[in-house]
């Protein structure tokens, strides 16, 4: 029994209820602080996944379970030399408007919001909440965490900041919207931030979330989107945490009526990552594209997790994932589409391709399509090999060396993913941090 | 230049292809092997260029006074030796452009010489793209990717006519071509005669030895060297035919 709930709790749970409170300075409205215990209720009966459960099969829960990762406390970080250094590093080199969280709290100093178009909020979670309570607390509250969501229940009950984006219809964007994500705490605590992005009608616009940090840390983020009617949105995520760190991501996106969502994951750093999308296709012909790559070695481990749910008539899904496996590395993709009763003509194509190199580097996936529509066109395919010898050898006969010859075919294998980003100066600096991180692979 | 001495290679299920090849190789000769097909012509491509799946049984190789046999497949590229594939790789997401810069710089640093930088790069490839009709475009394209049979064979040529290798061997360079992209590539490997380079051109057809005239021709059959002459050798094989070797 515990303060919080009066049912047994979990034991591995039973830490997380103990701090609960404690990690926030200051005093919360009511909603808030009901929204928080009802979060921590849910996980308190619910645990950590077990890996009998099909969604959590592929990763290894154990760092998380050997001991507890508390919300870290409030300190204000002083930002020295490596955080401006390592910011440079993952940031885009063009203007952008930039929001910067350090450990999971908004860094005003860092960040870079002004000249916004007019009409378009981006700001903090936790300024969004006293300052836009009226949009914030609906949502959040529809978002309770249903049954199969422990990780965004520990979010929502610990989240301590996040980045709110409220486009208004009409509205294009036209600079990047870029996110960035820095963890200086390596003290083994946990960073849960929560974030929402709202497209109104017919609006556009690009943004680009980045995870770097330095350490021992657990992130926990959560972030939902909501297209309304005719809505573009293009999501980038790259991936670079401490060697040691643990990532997990959670994406929820509802489409609108002929909207389109873009999401693509270049996952290259961080002990455990885990890269889970749920998109509810709810309006008629909303089209979404989730794409991605993961390079991976040591013993990094990596899990990509989507769901695309098409609940109505004409809509469209492209999946194309690719993966990259050496040393003792695991990777999994599991990708799951199902079409409803009377989504007819969905048009929904999934591939997940991977490069296993090396004899102790794993790759699983499972591609998986669910059609309860008689009129629709689904296909999905999965592969997994090694380099091409062929290739292989037709490069070195022009003289490059075997190992810059094999950088040269993993580079093209990923690249032909990262070529379906629209925008050619986030392309090019995604694949600027492939080739860092190739530079680095099988050493 | 090279030296080929009693060369025996079989394939690794055991069954022998070249059957003691003796070829002497010099420099600013332009050299035919001719044979018919399964006589271990592209075997022997293959055996100098380096690639994996063959076992040389016997017999050495001796290129610019080192033992080629024990050099790895990339080492001898940089050492100077090229080789035009009869079916070139097609390499998805590699950009010939790219591919093309990073072999030649590889190179050249290998030789201690300066990298081309993107400008001198461009200067010299537009050079040979025209001498070969090539179209720029190609340089845009993933290597080989989506290329016609003859794109492939002119890309071949383009490489060689870029690396300036010491020893080209050409493996059937002019199977599938039309009259036009023969002349063609004839015109770019007569464009790269020269008194310090040796080429060698494999084929199965006298076609091309119309167009670039060899020193010296070898009939290959059998895994061995059964015939050696002149260019008048190749316009009287071209009559007479080949002699079927009974297989018994």
């Amino acid at each position: 029994m515990s303060a919080v709930v009066n049912f047994p709790v979990k034991p591995e749970a039973r830490p997380y209820l103990d701090a609960f409170g404690r990690e926030r300075g200051k005093s919360e409205p009511d909603w808030l602080a009901g929204y928080r215990k009802g979060s921590l209720a849910r996980f308190a009966e619910l645990g950590f996944p077990s890996r009998r459960s099909e969604a959590w099969r592929y990763i290894d829960l154990r760092p998380l379970e050997q001991r507890p990762m508390l919300p870290a406390t409030t300190e204000p970080v002083v930002v020295g030399a490596p955080i401006h250094k390592q910011l440079a590093e993952i940031g885009l080199a063009g203007p952008t408007y930039r929001l910067v969280l350090i450990d999971g709290r908004f860094a005003p100093e860092l960040s870079e919001l002004q000249g916004l178009p007019h009409g378009v909020w981006f700001g903090s979670t936790s300024a969004a909440i006293e300052k836009r309570t009226d949009f914030v607390r609906p949502r959040l509250e529809a978002s309770t965490p249903d049954g199969v969501r422990p990780f965004a229940a520990v979010n929502g009950a610990f989240f301590a900041d996040g980045f709110v984006l409220d486009i208004p219809s009409g509205m294009t964007i036209e600079r990047p919207v870029e996110i960035l994500h820095l963890s200086c705490d390596s003290n083994g605590g946990s960073l849960h931030t929560r974030s929402l992005v709202t497209a109104g009608e017919g609006s556009r616009a690009s943004v680009i979330e980045s995870f770097t940090g330095i350490g021992q840390y657990w992130r926990n983020d959560v972030v939902e989107l909501q297209l309304a009617a005719e809505a573009q949105l293009s999501r980038v995520v790259l991936v670079e945490e401490a060697a040691e760190a643990l990532h997990f991501g959670e994406m929820l996106a509802t489409l609108g009526t002929a909207s389109r969502l873009f999401n693509f994951a270049l996952l290259l750093g961080g002990g455990t990552t885990r890269h889970e999308i749920a998109v509810c296709c709810s309006g008629e012909r909303s089209r979404c594209e989730l794409d991605g790559a993961f390079l991976l070695s040591g013993r990094q481990e990596s899990n990509v997790l989507t769901t695309v749910d098409h609940q109505a008539p004409g809509g469209e899904t492209r999946e194309i994932f690719k993966g990259v496996a050496t040393g003792h590395a695991h990777g999994a993709f599991q990708g799951r589409i199902t079409v409803r009763p009377g989504a007819q003509k969905v048009d929904a194509h999934q591939l997940s391709r991977n490069l296993i190199l090396g004899p102790r580097a794993v790759i699983d996936t499972k591609p998986e399509l669910e059609i309860y529509a008689d009129d629709v066109k689904c296909s999905h395919g999965a592969a997994v090999g090694d380099l091409d010898e062929a290739a292989l050898f037709y490069l070195r006969t022009r003289g490059i060396p075997g190992e810059a010859a094999r950088r040269m075919l993993i580079e093209a294998f990923v690249t032909e993913a990262v070529e379906l980003v629209d925008s050619s100066p986030t392309r090019e600096h995604l694949l600027s941090r492939i080739a860092r991180r190739l530079a680095i692979l099988e050493e | 230049m090279l030296e080929i001495n009693n060369l025996h290679a079989r394939l690794t299920d055991g069954r022998e292809i070249l059957r003691g090849i003796d070829l002497s190789i010099k420099a600013g000769e332009v050299y035919a092997i001719m044979g018919p097909n399964g006589s271990g012509k592209s075997t022997l491509a293959a055996v100098l260029a380096g690639r994996d799946g063959y076992e040389v049984s016997e017999g050495t190789v001796t290129y610019l006074g080192r033992d080629l046999l024990s050099m790895p497949a990339d080492e001898r590229a940089r050492e100077g030796l090229f080789l035009a594939f009869q079916y070139p790789v097609e390499i998805p997401g590699v950009n010939n452009m790219y591919f093309l810069r990073t072999a030649i710089n590889t190179q050249r640093r290998h030789r201690g010489e300066p990298e081309l930088d993107a400008g001198q790069f461009l200067r010299i490839v537009r050079a040979k793209l025209k001498l070969l009709d090539i179209g720029e475009d190609l340089l845009q394209r993933a290597v080989n990717v989506g290329f016609s049979g003859g794109e492939k064979k002119r890309n071949e040529v383009l490489q060689m006519a870029m690396l300036e290798p010491r020893l080209a061997i050409l493996d059937e360079t002019d199977s599938g071509l039309d009259i036009d992209a023969l002349k063609l590539v004839a015109r770019g490997v007569n464009q790269q005669r020269a008194p310090d380079r040796a080429i060698v051109m494999i084929t199965h057809y006298q076609r091309l030895l119309g167009y670039v005239e060899p020193d010296r021709v070898h009939v290959l059959q059998g895994g061995r060297i059964i015939e050696s002459g002149d260019k008048s050798l190749a316009i009287e094989l071209e009559r007479r035919g080949y002699v079927v070797e009974d297989a018994a």
